[in-house]
């Protein structure tokens, strides 16, 4: 509504049975229908409709209205009640803006005030003063422009709520249909059972040779074979309902609350994994006096390259693959792609790790 | 008397005991000790209540858990009666025992009829009474009173707050007499006495509304513990309580009245933003923050609760957009307008609450959530106002409840709205059903919450159909015949008239003169031989005075009337009373009456026609339900779908638990003795659905009988029963001494020993077979270990198997 169309003054409540412009009755005119314009929400006769707006836009004929209204905007009221029938335009209009719903909040106390905070707005458009009025219509085109694409897609999102719950509405429909006729038919079947068991009975005791004695079979003593097509029935009902249901969102409940990303830690190219040996340990200032001589020798020394290491990695080669069975690889790996065998190594490798390092 | 039913003492407070009532016992204990549900059915007029109160107070008193009882029946004065019987009994313990024990029992009815304060009790409606005694005892008026401001309070409720609250009366049992006396004594007042000393008493008789209505029991009901024993007494109804409580009628009058109601609030709002702004604000910071103290919440003065059932009762704080009291003021109107729109359609709607919902999201924004608030939120609303005159808002009220309904449940309700009352009406008077198809939503948190729940009454046949319907399992599901020393009550089927022709109220034939015709002479020939007092069910008031018209053109009532004063039960419900009383007065002055009504009227539930009062019972037609009433086919539909209960199944097994009602009318005792006259050509089919007792006492040659061969048998019987009638002839058969009870006791044990015994012989017998086998193939085994193949060794092991 563009700012100030509602004029302020209380709007007339409409008589269902005298046109207010007219002054036709009901009596006279039986299929006289009401018409109102959303400009200014004044109700009158069709007939008055078609002969003042028929030539163009002319003015709204109640005294004291001087705004000018169109023919194409004319419709009927939905509510009896015309300040409703106001209000819920206006909510058409605001819905169509704040349309977010429960699962783009995080808590429920956040949608809870987006919620009154629409309502609020809400209220100020609809019977607040011109002042509230105007800053309720700018907050609103304010909110419009900030968030264009989330409510272009909540709109979308509802949209497609709408036609799931639509298309799962008409398929229960269906369903519920199917079921009757179902059980029509079963009673009919069932009826023609009976009759149809009647007169083999019938027929036995006309047939049987005279002086001869007929055991009949009681009556519900035929046994029931309905059970198997009924929940036959329901199965293909059952497959209804799921193909229908297909690609429902579960929409409902708040959002997932987002949660803060874990401060990072220097980048750790082993993964973790740590080059402490544990089958042994290497005591500071080893010294072999075989090599020992090798310590200060220019030849042996490069650089990055720390004498010690050379212990180290003498440990190292010693004790490697203790632990390490090659029966239990040979084992696993028997008619496996090299990938799977390559997963199933490193899956044992990082059991083993320790054992491997060592 | 007094004994035992395994370990536990019984007293039963007469000195005989009807063998069906020792079975009783025994099988309610066997419930009792599982702990699970049960369905019974015990002939009317044995003394059901006083069997079910002896045990369970029994029980309660002899376990150390002390559970406690909740005994709901229908009407006021069968809540009396059981106070009484609950009163001698007790009584009785005490003389036994030689000490009062430590035992109250209260009952508990509406306000109407335990009000003592001089104007309310005056005041005739039921709901007046109610509104104008919350806005005498409702929190913020003593508050107010307190501040010194001048209002109207009541001394009897303001008594109660100063004496103890665990101790507002004495023990003992209290009838709703005694404890209106009490309270006139004590100016106390009598209703929230009982209320509040609910908690503390051991047993408690009200109405099934207290359970079963969601709206009343959240607030009455909520603090009994889980052990209680439930006991729904005369329960054959108890699926249309439940239907009936979960449903609402909304018109346009309604609809007018509650758009006064909310304009009435919107007014006090701004009455109070000017004046009294913080109680608003406290509220509203109240409702943001989610709190909703629960002591708040079921205030025992509040306006009204939430009609939603405890386990779907919301946690979450009220939505947004309806916390400020303005903005759910103009929710409700909106609410109001699109239902008063939705009214002036012309044409039948039947619709799911989903799709009535996404209508009127479509048209008024009214999201589901919201919705299922309001009636928390007018709650909440009328208190922070402190309204006074509350039967204003009852409408608004009831728009709320149905706002509640509507968005909380999707399965088991439909809205019908039906623009005009008959199908040939012309000047619409739409009403807007929103009707409940499922009785198992409104008893399932009983079901839940207690572990032992009795359902019971004298005609509940069939038995399986109540657990079907209502979503429970059974430990003991049991009918009882009636032991009888002579056949003092004979059940016949009248399929025809004596010119051979048979007679229904089917559709198709019931206003046909032979018809008619035959069952006047039926009604004529039976008025003739039976002595005193005569009642006669009609399946509809519309058949009723459709038939009586007829009768009258064919000089029938005049034929009656020569033997019989002829009464007639109306609508009304005074005009019904004042009929009764004749009736009584006729029965006894001479040649007696016939009364004249309607099998689903109020004469058939609930009121005796013991003795004189009741010779034969003649009910004329099946009574059916009309069904074509929309609602009765939405139900129909429901139950074929979710319980697979055929329309049929369900029609017959209703009109027939009315038809067992009637004549159960008639028989009220073992010296009692009647008639019972089926008059309908289709009851021959149905007679598998009569309860155990009628059942067994219709012999096959009663079940296909003409006019001239009942009337002939029926003079053979009356005749007999004319005979003198000793107490001492029932001794031992229908009636059990000390000495009887003792025998039978020792001959079920016996049995139980004997089939024990039988049980352990056969392990034996098995045992010592296998035995005997092993022997004899130890026996063979030296020489034909080898020659054995291995068809035998597989034989052998087979038996060893076994």
């Amino acid at each position: 509504m563009a700012p100030g169309t509602a004029s302020g003054a209380a709007l007339p409540l409409t008589t269902d049975d005298m046109c207010p412009v007219c002054k036709t009755i009901r009596y006279l005119n039986k299929d006289m229908e009401f018409l109102i314009n959303p400009e200014c929400y004044h109700s009158m006769c069709s007939n008055c409709v078609n002969r003042l707006f028929n030539d163009g836009p002319n003015q709204c004929p109640y005294a004291g209205c001087n705004r000018t209204l169109r023919r194409k905007g004319f419709r009927s009221a939905f509510f009896g009640d015309l300040i409703v029938e106001r209000e819920v335009d206006i909510r058409r209009r605001v819905a169509a803006v704040f349309n977010q719903a429960e699962d783009d909040f995080e808590t429920l106390r956040d949608y809870n005030n987006y919620l009154q905070m629409v309502e609020d707005l809400t209220f100020d458009l609809v019977s607040g003063t011109e002042g509230k009025r105007h800053a309720a219509e700018a907050q609103l085109q304010q909110w419009e422009a900030e968030h264009k694409a989330d409510i272009e897609r909540n709109r979308k999102a509802g949209r497609e709520a709408d036609e799931q719950a639509r298309r799962r509405l008409t398929a229960e429909r269906e369903a519920a249909r199917q079921r009757r006729i179902e059980a029509i038919k079963e009673a009919e079947d069932e009826k023609l059972e009976r009759a149809r068991s009647r007169e083999a009975e019938l027929d036995t005791l006309a047939q049987a040779p005279e002086g001869q004695r007929v055991q009949l079979k009681r009556r519900g003593q035929t046994s029931r074979a309905g059970g198997a097509a009924v929940s036959a029935v329901e199965t293909a009902v059952n497959t209804a309902v799921a193909t229908a249901d297909v690609g429902r969102l579960s929409i409902r409940g708040l959002k997932e609350k987002r949660k803060a990303p874990m401060p990072e830690g220097p980048y750790d190219p082993f993964g973790g994994s740590d080059f402490v040996p544990s089958r042994y340990k290497i005591s500071e200032g080893l010294a072999h006096p075989q090599i020992e001589k090798y310590r200060f020798d220019q030849q042996h020394i490069t650089g990055g390259y720390s004498f010690d290491g050379y212990t180290a990695r003498a440990m190292f080669e010693a004790f490697a693959g203790l632990g390490v069975f090659i029966e239990d690889e040979k084992e696993v790996g028997i008619g496996m792609s090299t990938g799977q065998v390559a997963t199933i190594g490193a899956g044992i490798a990082t059991v083993g790790d320790r054992m491997e390092l060592d | 008397m007094e004994f035992n039913i395994d370990d536990l003492p019984v007293l039963f407070p007469y000195p005989r005991i009807y063998p069906e009532q020792y079975a009783y016992m025994v099988d309610l204990k066997k419930t009792l000790d599982a702990g699970g549900h049960c369905v019974l059915e015990m002939p009317s007029g044995t003394g059901k209540t006083v069997t079910l109160l002896s045990l369970i107070v029994a029980y309660q008193q002899y376990y150390p858990e002390h559970r406690k009882l909740i005994y709901c029946s229908r009407t006021m004065s069968e809540i009396e009666k059981a106070l009484v019987e609950l009163k001698a009994l007790m009584k009785f313990r005490a003389q036994r025992l030689g000490h009062e024990e430590e035992f109250r029992g209260l009952g508990l009815t509406s306000r109407k009829n335990l009000c003592l304060h001089p104007s309310v009790k005056r005041e005739k409606s039921g709901s007046v009474v109610d509104a104008r005694c919350r806005s005498l005892t409702a929190g913020f008026v003593k508050e107010k009173k307190e501040k010194g401001e001048d209002v109207d309070i009541c001394v009897y409720h303001d008594n109660l707050d100063v004496l103890e609250p665990h101790n507002l009366v004495p023990n003992g049992v209290w009838t709703l007499d005694g404890l209106l006396r009490y309270g006139e004594q004590h100016k106390q007042c009598p209703y929230f006495t009982a209320r509040r000393m609910m908690q503390f008493c051991n047993v408690i008789i009200y109405s099934y509304h207290y359970l079963l209505d969601p709206k009343i029991s959240e607030r009455v009901s909520k603090d009994l513990s889980k052990d209680c024993i439930v006991v729904f007494d005369e329960a054959h109804n108890i699926d249309n309580v439940c239907i009936e409580s979960l449903s609402t009628d909304i018109t346009e009058d309604s609809l007018r009245k509650a758009t006064r109601g909310a304009q009435h609030l919107e007014t006090k709002i701004s009455e109070m933003q000017a004046s009294d702004q913080k109680k608003l604000q406290d509220e509203y910071e109240k409702l943001v923050e989610g709190l909703r103290g629960a002591d708040e919440s079921r205030q025992e003065d509040a306006f009204m609760a939430n009609p939603a059932l405890p386990d779907d009762l919301l946690k979450e704080a009220i939505p947004g957009n309806i916390r400020r009291a303005e903005h759910f003021v103009a929710f409700l109107r909106r609410f109001i307008e699109y239902l008063k729109t939705r009214m002036k359609v012309r044409q039948v709607i039947s619709e799911t609450p989903p799709s009535f919902l996404a209508h009127l999201k479509e048209y008024t924004f009214i999201e589901k959530k919201p919705l299922r608030f309001c009636a928390e939120r007018l709650t909440s609303l009328v208190r922070t106002l402190e309204l006074t005159n509350i039967e204003d808002y009852q409408p608004l009220q009831e728009v709320a409840t149905f706002a509640t309904l509507v968005a909380t449940y999707e399965k088991g309700f439909l809205l019908i709205l039906e623009p005009y009352e008959s199908d040939t009406a012309e000047v619409p008077n739409p009403v807007l059903h929103f009707t409940c198809l499922d009785a198992a939503i409104a008893i399932k948190p009983v079901f839940d919450r207690f572990s032992s729940v009795v359902i019971t009454s004298g005609t509940i046949s069939p038995l399986e159909m109540y657990p079907k319907m209502l979503g429970f399992n059974t430990v003991v599901q049991e009918s009882y015949s009636m032991t009888l020393a002579r056949r003092s009550f004979l059940p016949m089927i009248v399929t025809r008239g004596s010119d051979q022709a048979s007679i229904s109220t089917s559709f198709q034939v019931r206003n046909e003169p032979s018809v008619v015709r035959n069952y006047g002479n039926l009604l004529t020939e039976f008025a003739r031989i039976t002595p005193d007092g005569m009642v006669v069910f009609f399946p509809s008031y519309l058949y009723m005075e459709s038939i009586i018209s007829m009768w009258q053109g064919m000089g029938i009532l005049d034929e009656v009337w020569k033997y019989k004063l002829i009464l007639v039960e109306t609508p009304d419900a005074q005009e019904t009373s004042l009929a009764l009383e004749t009736y009584r007065t006729a029965c006894c002055n001479g040649r007696g009456a016939v009364l004249l009504c309607v099998a689903r009227g109020k004469v058939s539930e609930g009121i005796d026609f013991d003795h004189q009062y009741g010779r034969t019972v003649l009910c004329i037609g099946v009574p059916f339900q009309y069904t074509e009433s929309r609602i009765l086919k939405a139900r129909l539909e429901f139950l074929r779908e979710t319980y697979r209960i055929r329309e049929n199944d369900f029609l017959s097994f209703d009109a027939m638990r009315h038809a067992a009602q009637c004549l159960g009318r008639v028989l009220r005792g073992k010296d009692d003795y009647g008639l019972m006259v089926l008059a309908d050509r289709r009851f021959q089919k149905k007679r598998v659905q009569l309860p155990k007792w009628i059942n067994q006492a219709l012999l096959d040659t009663d079940t296909n009988l003409s006019t001239d061969m009942a009337v002939s048998s029926a003079r053979r019987f009356l005749k007999s029963m004319a005979q003198p009638f000793r107490a001492k002839d029932q001794e031992g058969v229908s009636v059990w001494s000390m000495e009887d009870l003792r025998t039978h006791q020792a001959k079920m044990a016996d049995d139980q020993i004997k089939e024990l015994q039988a049980q352990r012989d056969l392990e034996m017998g098995n045992t010592l077979a296998a035995q005997a086998n092993d022997a004899r193939r130890l026996a063979e085994r030296p020489d034909s270990d080898y020659e054995m193949d291995d068809d035998d060794e597989a034989e052998m092991m087979a038996l060893d198997a076994n």
